[in-house]
């Protein structure tokens, strides 16, 4: 037979500081759980979110990301050839010859601090390979004219980077460049990214050559052949799928938010000691309660769970506000450098169902595991000696 | 005098478990304390460091990937021919680098070998390290960081691939390792050796990525400052020039804002071992209520009853953070953990010092946490008190 829940409820309400203690103890353990794990979230929604199926980044063997890679424009012709290519509707190969560059703009916040922005100078083949990018305010850029593209989380983090503002580019930083577009690309990298023309891209910055080259393969089962042929001695560049590529991107970011699962692992634990603490407490002060209760009938197994119930209640409940208060971090726009790539990505913060459920399942756990040890040992109550102080 | 003590001890001793869950809930929280603050500590003496070197940073004006040419450096020497005012200016190139397969990238320059040494004077080479520098065309100074995660010694022959041109692995020997005060990440070899490996491929080697220039006073740092980017202003290759602290602080706030964010996250945890103190304080006085007016009617003051249980407070939390203090304190001075590998920083170092500041933020933690107790302690009526005795 189990006891009533308004039992519990009425217990937690009896001793209100301690409760309200342990509350907050909770609430604030599962609010920093949350919001520690929605930036590791929120990395990997727009990593996740980057790449496609089917393209392929070449870049030079030995170069870490694509703004260390330098590739002739011979060695890019001689990626044509490679077998297994997809065609766009006109017929072309689907092969993008890319220049990328970086330039510093100041962060939209108070501090106006600077921040490593991409640009890609792609010709319009390039729009067809990255099928994700589409244009959601203005129009594409003109080849040959001095326009750019910026993608939606780079417009809204970095200044004067709204449609219809100028900034300036090039090695002197005196080219202004109009931002005739924004687009999307379902959320992933290149959303940081400014696009421009390759060849006034490449002019500007006097650059005589590319960086990577992304090319599209017909079937993802024929990456095999396609990186045999041109990691071999007829190209002999560096082939990897775009998932892989942004996976190695982001590698030490990733590191450090495997860290702080440390930190986050060592405040759980505290947690737990919080909250046994406090049933202990709340065991000790009502020994006869409990006698009581066992002497009119209630087993030793309803005690057990009794206790158990009150303490998941606690925890319960501080997790669901300690949730509610870390939702207002929810798509917090943030962006970090990555360090192989010396340029920004950004990314928003994530409360995603799965850290809802995590958040859920610790502070549970922490609840059990805290009042398991006083249950039991309320369970365990010498009903005569208990009952004989009174 | 000793009965106080006794009490105290007393007071402590007889509920164990509560004692010892209390200590567990403050000590988990220290050591994230100390584990946090010993992060930012490591950033802080980086900076400080870079800040006493008197170094100015020489980058291209719009961007940091944009090379400058070498002959900048005659220029900015001709600023003071005295050479008195500008002690050193030494080219640098960076070729960031990995060693085998491992992701990790490195960060590795290639510095002008007749300047290198008086510019980075801080590496406190030794009479026959510095000849070997001179002697050795492959010579390299390797941080100690660096040095310790791969386990290479002075004297060894080691290979980096660059993650720029040539792309492939060059050969160096170590001819000396970088102190703890230096930066534990970098890498320095010869440029005049990376000059002949480009010539050998046909690369540019005309071109460095920063100039670091140093000064004799700290009047100079700030005069040539501008001085420097005067004289570039209005050409093709013009300057931005930083002192070494703000040059190298723009990329520690890029990643992540690391520092800030710690800062938070320790602060937050302080907040939890109060609530955790604060619990178990006003346990244990709710459940002497009883003892605590039996004391006053025997004599004691408000006073004393007041520092007797901000005394029992503080026995308890310093007690639990001397644990937290020791366990970050111990692993990273006296086990294999101190050599773990740690992202942006590459060693954590915990010194005494902080683990002394946690303590006292742990007595910080007890005062704030049995204020309300002790108050009512001292407040205690004594009529109804006494009346409620069982």
């Amino acid at each position: 037979m189990a006891l009533p829940l308004y039992y519990n409820w009425r217990n937690l309400t009896r001793r209100k500081t301690s409760s309200l203690l342990t509350f907050l103890v909770v609430m604030v353990v599962v609010l920093v759980l949350a919001i520690l794990l929605s930036f590791g979230a929120g990395i990997r929604e727009s990593l996740a979110n980057s790449g496609i199926e089917g393209n392929i980044v070449v870049l030079k063997p030995g170069a870490s990301a694509e703004s260390t890679s330098i590739i002739s424009n011979e060695e890019a012709a001689r990626v044509m050839q490679t077998p297994h290519l997809a065609r766009n509707t006109d017929g072309e190969a689907m092969v993008s010859f890319e220049l990328c560059v970086q330039t510093t703009i100041p962060r939209k916040n108070a501090d106006r601090n600077l921040a490593n922005v991409a640009i890609r100078g792609v010709d319009d083949i390039g729009f067809d390979v990255h099928s994700h990018v589409n244009i959601v305010e203005g129009r594409r850029f003109r080849q040959a004219a001095q326009e750019i593209i910026v993608g939606k989380a780079a417009s809204e983090r970095y200044e004067n980077l709204e449609l219809g503002h100028e900034i300036t580019l090039g090695v002197l930083g005196n080219r202004a460049f109009r931002v005739v577009g924004i687009f999307e690309d379902n959320g992933g990298a290149m959303e940081s990214e400014i696009w421009g023309p390759r060849t006034m891209i490449s002019g500007v910055y006097e650059r005589r050559f590319l960086s990577s080259v992304l090319l599209r393969i017909d079937t993802p089962e024929n990456f095999a052949s396609a990186k045999s042929y041109i990691d071999g001695p007829t190209v002999e560049l560096s082939a990897k799928t775009e998932f892989d590529y942004y996976a190695e991107v982001s590698k030490t970011t990733r590191d450090i938010v495997s860290l702080t699962s440390i930190l986050i692992g060592i405040m759980l634990v505290g947690a737990v000691f919080a909250v046994a603490n406090t049933m202990y407490a709340a065991v000790d002060g009502r020994k006869r309660e409990i006698a009581m209760l066992r002497t009119i009938g209630f087993s030793r197994g309803s005690i057990i769970l009794a206790f158990l119930i009150e303490s998941s209640l606690i925890c319960g409940v501080a997790c669901l506000c300690g949730l509610a208060l870390s939702l207002t971090v929810q798509g917090g726009k943030q962006d970090f450098m990555s360090d192989t790539t010396y340029t920004v990505l950004a990314y928003d913060l994530r409360i995603t169902p799965a850290i809802l459920m995590i958040a859920l399942a610790a502070s549970l756990t922490v609840g059990i595991a805290g009042a398991l040890a006083p249950a039991i040992k309320a369970s365990r109550t010498k009903i005569i000696e208990a009952l004989r102080k009174a | 005098m000793d009965l106080r003590i006794t009490y105290l001890y007393r007071n402590l001793s007889r509920n164990p478990m509560r004692t010892a869950l209390t200590s567990a809930a403050i000590a988990l929280p220290i050591v994230i304390y100390v584990l946090s603050f010993s992060v930012i500590q490591g950033f802080d003496d980086f900076l400080d460091r870079a800040a006493k070197q008197l170094r100015l940073c020489v980058t291209q004006k719009t961007s940091i990937v944009n090379p400058l040419p070498t002959g900048h450096r005659r220029k900015i020497e001709f600023l003071d021919e005295s050479k008195t005012r500008i002690l050193s200016v030494c080219g640098l190139r960076w070729v960031g680098g990995k060693v085998g397969d491992k992701p990790q990238l490195l960060s590795t320059m290639a510095a002008d070998p007749d300047t290198f040494l008086g510019t980075f004077s801080d590496y406190k080479l030794s009479e026959s390290e510095r000849a070997n520098w001179f002697r050795e065309r492959r010579a390299i100074v390797v941080g100690s960081g660096t040095a310790n995660q791969f386990g290479w010694k002075v004297g060894d022959r080691v290979s980096i691939k660059p993650s720029l041109p040539p792309y492939k692995e060059m050969d160096f020997i170590v001819v000396a390792v970088g102190s703890s005060e230096n930066d534990p990440v970098t890498n320095f070899f010869r440029a005049d050796y990376y000059e002949d490996v480009m010539k050998e491929i046909g690369g540019p080697t005309d071109k460095v990525s920063f100039f670091f220039v140093k000064c004799a006073t700290k009047e100079d740092l700030t005069h040539f400052t501008a001085e420097i980017d005067e004289l570039f202003a209005r050409t093709p290759d013009e300057t931005k020039t930083q002192d070494e602290k703000t040059f190298m602080n723009s990329f520690i706030t890029q990643q992540f804002n690391l520092p800030r964010n710690l800062t938070i996250l320790a602060f937050t945890t302080i907040f939890v071992a109060v609530m955790a103190a604060a619990n178990t304080m006003s346990m244990n006085i709710r459940d002497r209520m009883g003892e605590i007016a039996t004391l006053r009617s025997l004599g004691f003051g408000r006073l004393g009853l007041f520092a007797l249980v901000q005394t029992e407070s503080l026995l308890l939390c310093v007690g639990g953070g001397v644990i937290g203090a020791a366990i970050p304190y111990i692993a990273f001075n006296f086990t294999p953990l101190g050599r773990m590998n740690v992202p942006l920083i590459q060693t954590l170092i915990v010194e005494g010092s902080m683990c002394a500041q946690a303590l006292l933020i742990a007595a910080g933690v007890a005062i704030f946490a049995a204020m309300v107790p002790a108050i009512s302690a001292a407040r205690t009526p004594l009529v109804t008190a006494l009346r409620n005795m069982e």
